[in-house]
């Protein structure tokens, strides 16, 4: 085995151990204290609305497939997608889906339909609305502005992976005057998003929506990883700084080149 | 096309499947495996895309049935999916019956049509650009508006030659900005993209996290 493949296998037993850690010795006065994110304030604003009014909900996830990097934001994206049809349970119309990946319609069909049942939600007319809109970035976008546009979705979340396409998507919903809230991982959509969105979702922001949305224990668990392992890599970040300045950098360049 | 998994059966099995595809990235006696199951993988995908387009077709189909502003859309792309279907088949057809040259009618759909479709789109895509940007300091008028289109106006300024003559200074700044504030400030958040995708795959292998079956 590589040092590089070591070093892989012990960050994510720290990980997955740091992980089991906060959620036994959880503490709830903690978990409220999370970094406010006006983006997930906002969804859970216009989920109340959208129950309110008897309107729909629109979750676009993007056009990221399975077998490739994208893969993080379209999990992400059905993990909000999952959230919302929680949070949205006693609301008249399911939540509509887009995509741009079969895969990914097939899950966000599957989520639909298996959410409403584990809340037995029965008694609503729920069908599973999971679009496969387009394949290409454009059709897939341009596909998109036609359920944007339609008069019973009040809302639209947009999480997956998008390209520069996303500003006709975020222009759309501005123009429809639906709030419009979206997170990507990929990053010149992040700065289109914070130019056009009503809430962007920046950086890592799109994976915390367990935690905002479902305060599921291990979800507020990986945050606070998360935070722990940014600032491990903020503090090997200097000591590399140094080390180079003092001319002793050859260690971490022979980890990552992966000899072993 | 409500396809119900058995939940504990398909936690398992994605579990299962994760964790030696996981372990075949740092062991490697399991390479092996874990490139048979991404095979699998991609075969179920391109499975799904036929499902995907047949689910597209039906979704459109019910649309036009519904007679609305939208409906005429649906009604051009079922027609168009119809057509490049039947012109694949024929192209198909002429390739391994008479040996004829391999798919010209679906290339030149192709080239002709869907090219120039998509480089229009392009082109529009400037502009909604910059009617983004105009609309975001209308709507927020606050510091980092001020400075997020200030910094977009310098950069595009310091790319753009005016009058076929570059502005050596605004060059300058725009080379800073690029190199030094923007890139520092995309590896940070890409470090923080790769921690939350890795909370994320980590929560999905231990079965916190399950996009499937609700």
């Amino acid at each position: 085995m590589t040092v590089t493949g070591f070093t892989g296998i012990v960050i994510i037993f720290l990980f997955l151990g740091s992980m089991f850690f906060f959620t036994l010795t959880r503490d709830q006065e903690k978990e409220r204290n999370l970094r406010q994110i006006p983006a997930f304030r906002r969804i859970k604003e216009v989920i109340g609305l959208t129950v309110e009014e008897g309107s729909q909900l629109h979750v676009s996830l993007g056009r990221g497939g399975f077998t490739s990097l994208q893969s993080a934001s379209a999990l992400a994206g059905l993990s909000i997608l999952q959230e919302i049809i929680k949070a949205s349970s006693v609301c008249d119309s399911p939540p509509v889906a887009t995509t741009g990946n079969a895969t990914i319609s097939f899950l966000a069909q599957d989520i639909i339909q298996g959410t409403s049942e584990a809340i037995s939600t029965e008694g609503h007319e729920r069908s599973s609305v999971g679009e496969l809109v387009g394949l290409t970035p454009f059709s897939y976008a341009v596909g998109t502005l036609t359920t944007i546009r339609e008069n019973q979705v009040s809302a639209n979340i947009l999480a997956g992976w998008y390209g520069n396409e996303i500003t006709w998507l975020t222009t759309a919903g501005e123009r429809q005057s639906s709030p419009t809230i979206a997170g990507t991982a990929q990053l010149p959509a992040q700065a289109i998003m914070y130019a056009s969105a009503s809430e962007p979702l920046i950086g890592e922001e799109i994976f915390t929506a367990g935690a905002y949305l479902g305060k599921k224990p291990m979800h507020v668990s990986s945050v606070n990883t998360q935070d722990i392992f940014r600032w491990i890599l903020v503090v090997l970040m200097i000591l590399g700084i140094v080390l180079k300045y003092l001319g002793m950098h050859d260690i971490f360049q022979s980890i990552l080149m992966g000899v072993s | 096309m409500n396809i119900k998994f058995k939940t504990p059966f398909a936690t398992a099995v994605a579990i299962g499947v994760g964790v030696i595809v996981l372990a075949g990235y740092f062991i490697p006696g399991l390479i092996s495996l874990r490139f048979l199951f991404l095979r699998a993988g991609l075969v179920l995908a391109a499975v799904a895309l036929i499902v995907g387009i047949l689910n597209l077709f039906a979704v459109h189909i019910r649309k036009m049935a519904q007679n609305d502003d939208n409906s005429g859309y649906s009604l051009i792309l079922v027609f168009a999916l119809i057509a490049t279907l039947l012109i694949g088949f024929f192209d198909m057809f002429q390739s391994y019956m008479f040996g004829q040259p391999n798919f010209q009618t679906i290339s030149w759909l192709f080239t002709y049509i869907q090219l120039p479709i998509e480089t229009s789109l392009m082109a529009v895509m400037a502009i909604s650009l910059t009617y983004a940007a105009t609309r975001f300091l209308r709507r927020n008028l606050h510091t980092y508006a001020v400075i997020f289109f200030f910094i977009v106006l310098m950069v595009l300024i310091g790319t753009l030659s005016i009058f076929s003559q570059e502005v050596p200074f605004l060059t300058q700044i725009r080379q800073w900005i690029v190199q030094v504030p923007a890139l520092g400030g995309a590896r940070g958040l890409l470090l923080g993209i790769a921690l939350g995708t890795i909370a994320t795959g980590l929560r999905i292998l231990i079965g916190t996290d399950r996009p499937y079956g609700g």
